[in-house]
């Protein structure tokens, strides 16, 4: 994290006003929507309903460092330890009197959608029981290789049950005009982050995962409105800018890396710094790739079940394979780190296998990291500077 | 037992309940000696699915023999390591270990139901470091209340039968379908006649005894199983006229709530402590005989209904029946003094529904014990000190 962005300050203030509107909603009697990262959220937005990410709760208090002693809160109520990290903040910020980074915002209703992960399934109906508030799951079935008709019509049903169930809530009949319109900022929003990311792939580049992973903020919770088309054009402007200025992310770039998923949040800086220190660039993750999505505006429903079915995060062992290769190869990087991410199974399970795939696939020299991605209790630090250590090595002696 | 059972053949009439249950442990403890031989017997394939979530119906009616991983080789937990992290179910690590050992060669076939973020990718890193010639997902809808449910499970259970028509070269007619039903529903019955005599008398059948011939049953051919169960509720009703002598005193009566009755020590310390199981939520128990098929109409259709219509169970979400709701009545309906939950570590989904029932249950003064098991590595000397105790408490409140 070089020179900071001036569109940070922006972010801040898009960020602010998202928030805002989340608090004006409660006043004004709009109901807050509880929705997990994957979720078809344009549906929410064309209705007028404000979206709220707990998954984003559970980054920030993550990355303030408050896992454990929300987790604490969650453990003391029978959730154990080893439950996936933003459960536990939620959780244990529900159970709270305490709010160290600030009161998760209470939903009216609480949507969910499987394709990530059976913890959202849980996590979120615990949390409709808890507040009392209606449940709704949107239900996907795993795609090992390709997706089939039968997955798609059971998506486009549900689609149909969601919508209707909407209606019921709010007494409105859903606008799909206005679901076209959503479609279409979310297309453009989509289209501008993916730009912004690809210039990671120059050498030397101007921007990384780390500063992804700060600015991918809109990406996900504004999709679909103007606020994040314009938050990403001011973000362009200002690589197009630098790139001219010859501003890169590393003031020597030796290296560029591949990072398989999210970050270690508490550790962000950590290893932003350890990086740094080594000349190597973080370019590119399948995790701040997730929003490649594009809508068929033509066929709403069906595309909205397409590509939220078909995200890598549902997809099978080779998929996933042949997605972090392809990433490797467009962003041209020199070798790859696998973060086994003690709260997310279904990201973790298999790295093993994959790494000695990847790695005997690519030729990169490649690792797999043991830590949690909010829980520092899982962070052995020693062992994973002495891993990184080698890894570096390893990239010199190439 | 009210109700004769059918008429035993004559030369059954001297089995005594000791040697008619030295069969079934023999089966539940040497799983691959009874499945060789069944095998040796009758030239069938033999397809393993992980119970209990797979319409075995639908495998026996494909004239093959549906066997159930259970965990049974704790041994082999290990092999798992160099494939998947040790924070993954034991369930799984022990079954996958198995498969990597070869322990699990006799199997043509696995059918893996994804109920959960670890079948889901245990079952792809299966695929592609052990496959089985063939190799399938169960992919259950896993919100079982709105009409695309239905719609879509009955499209699920016609993509497995065209699956195994495909490998076993055989087509399933309706017929096939109907007569395995029956079969089924028939044994179900038996088991649940056994259960009920067990609770009645449990002096006569103990815990462990009940308990494993039910995990027997998944183990070998329905058809012979019967044949034991026959035998063994002959010997048991002779025995009552036997015993008719006093009331035994009356035992302390508890459920187990959770996944798997996992270590099996754990039946043996209740028949020591002189407590009975009068009812559980277990997929290796009462989850597994609850509930029939309808024998009219379009056995698919009755197949899904029956599927749909299973007591509720953690990875599922069914906003019409509630597991509290359901678990409490239980408790009612049995006069149980207390619930065990006994909890696989790294189980996720179970974890989330534990604070809730808790507190159901609490609220209906209902004492609890919650027990944390590993399969293959739990100190049975904890187990019994805390299981003792708890009874006891049950005892002095009796
Ligand atoms: S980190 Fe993994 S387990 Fe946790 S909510 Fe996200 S996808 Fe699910
Ligand atoms: S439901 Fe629980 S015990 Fe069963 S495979 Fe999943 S994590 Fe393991």
């Amino acid at each position: 994290m070089g020179t900071p962005f001036c569109t940070s300050a922006l972010l801040k203030e898009v960020m602010a006003d998202y928030y805002a509107r989340g608090v004006q909603a409660k006043e004004r009697g709009i109901p807050v929507v509880w929705v997990t990262a994957v979720f078809p959220v344009e549906i929410v937005y064309a209705a007028g309903l404000f979206p709220y990410y707990p998954e984003n709760f559970g980054a920030l208090a993550a990355a303030r460092k408050t896992t454990e002693k929300l987790s604490a809160t969650a453990e003391a109520r029978g959730y154990y330890a080893d439950l996936c990290g933003y459960a536990r903040c939620g959780l244990g910020d529900a159970h709270s009197k305490e709010h160290p980074v600030g009161e998760i915002t209470r939903p009216d209703l609480v949507f969910c959608c499987n394709t990530q992960c059976g913890t959202l399934q849980k996590w979120f109906e615990v949390a409709g029981r808890f507040y009392q508030v209606p449940y709704f799951l949107l239900d996907v079935p795993f795609i090992e290789g390709a997706s089939t008709t039968l997955i798609k019509r059971y998506l486009v049903e549900q689609m149909h049950e969601l919508i209707d169930f909407i209606e019921v809530y709010t007494g409105r009949q859903f606008d799909f005009d206005r679901l076209t319109e959503v479609l279409s900022l979310a297309n453009e929003a989509c289209r501008l982050w993916n730009e912004i990311l690809d210039t990671a792939a120059l050498r030397p580049a101007p921007f990384g995962f780390f500063d992804a992973c700060f600015h991918m903020a809109p990406i996900v919770t504004l999709r679909g409105t103007e606020a994040a088309v314009a938050y990403y054009r001011e973000l362009k402007r200002e690589l197009e800018e630098r790139l001219e200025k010859k501003i890169y992310a590393l003031p020597d770039e030796r290296w560029k890396i591949y990072w398989d998923h999210i970050p270690v949040w508490p550790r962000l800086r950590w290893f932003a710094d350890l990086f740094a220190q080594n000349g190597a660039l973080v370019a590119v993750s399948q995790y701040t790739h997730s929003w490649v999505y594009h809508f068929d505006l033509e066929r709403p429903l069906e595309s909205l079940a397409e590509n939220y079915a078909e995200a890598f995060v549902n997809r099978g062992f080779d998929y996933r394979v042949e997605r972090k290769i392809g990433l490797m190869r467009r962003y041209k990087v020199d070798g790859f780190v696998l973060f086994s991410n003690r709260s997310c199974k279904p990201t973790s399970f298999g790295l093993y296998d994959k790494r000695s795939i990847i790695a005997r696939r690519t030729g990169l020299p490649g690792i797999v990291f043991e830590a949690d991605m909010a829980d520092q209790r899982y962070f052995a630090e020693e062992q994973i500077r002495e891993k990184f250590r080698i890894f570096f090595e390893q990239l010199t002696n190439r | 037992m009210e109700r004769p059972g059918p008429q035993p053949k004559k030369e059954m009439q001297a089995i005594n309940v000791t040697e008619a249950l030295g069969e079934f442990q023999q089966i539940a403890r040497d799983p691959a000696a009874a499945v060789k031989k069944a095998a040796s017997e009758k030239i069938v394939r033999v397809i393993g699915h992980l119970p209990t979530d797979v319409p075995e119906e639908l495998v026996h009616s494909a004239g093959a023999y549906p066997f159930g991983v259970v965990a049974y080789d704790r041994r082999q937990i290990s092999q798992a390591d160099a494939h998947l992290q040790t924070w993954a179910c034991s369930l799984m690590r022990c079954a996958f270990g198995m498969a990597l050992s070869g322990g699990l060669d006799y199997l043509q076939g696995l059918i893996v139901p994804t109920i959960c973020d670890t079948t889901r990718t245990v079952y792809t890193i299966w695929k592609k470091v052990r496959p089985f010639h063939f190799m399938e997902n169960f992919l259950m809808p896993r919100q079982l209340d709105r009409p695309s449910a239905k719609n879509y499970l009955l499209g699920e259970m016609g993509r497995l039968k065209a699956r195994l028509e495909q490998f076993t070269g055989r087509k399933i007619t309706a017929q096939d379908l109907g007569n395995s039903i029956r079969l089924y529903n028939r044994h179900r019955a038996l088991l649940r006649r056994l259960f009920e005599f067990h609770v009645r008398h449990p002096e006569i059948l103990g815990n462990r005894a009940t308990y494993d011939v039910i995990k027997s049953s998944f183990l070998i051919p329905k058809e012979n199983h019967q044949e034991l169960l026959n035998r063994l509720i002959n010997a048991l009703e002779q025995e009552l006229l036997k015993l008719k002598t006093g009331r035994e005193k009356t035992r302390v009566r508890v459920i187990l709530s959770g996944k798997l009755w996992e270590p099996p020590a754990l039946m043996d310390v209740l028949d020591e402590v002189g407590a009975v199981c009068v009812g559980d939520e277990l997929c290796t128990g009462w989850r597994y005989i609850a509930n029939d098929v309808k024998e009219n109409g379009d056995p698919y259709v009755a197949l899904a209904e029956r599927q749909l219509a299973r007591p509720p169970f953690a990875c599922f979400v069914n906003k019409k029946q509630d597991r509290k709701d359901a678990l409490l009545k239980k408790v009612r309906e049995t006069q149980a003094d207390g619930v065990i939950f006994v909890h696989l570590k790294f189980c996720e989904p179970e974890n989330y529904d534990y604070p809730y029932l808790k507190e159901g249950l609490d609220a209906a003064g209902v004492p609890t014990l919650r027990l944390e098991t590993e399969v293959g590595n739990v100190s049975l000397g904890q187990i019994k000190t805390r299981v003792g105790a708890f009874i006891e408490m049950l005892e002095g409140a009796k």
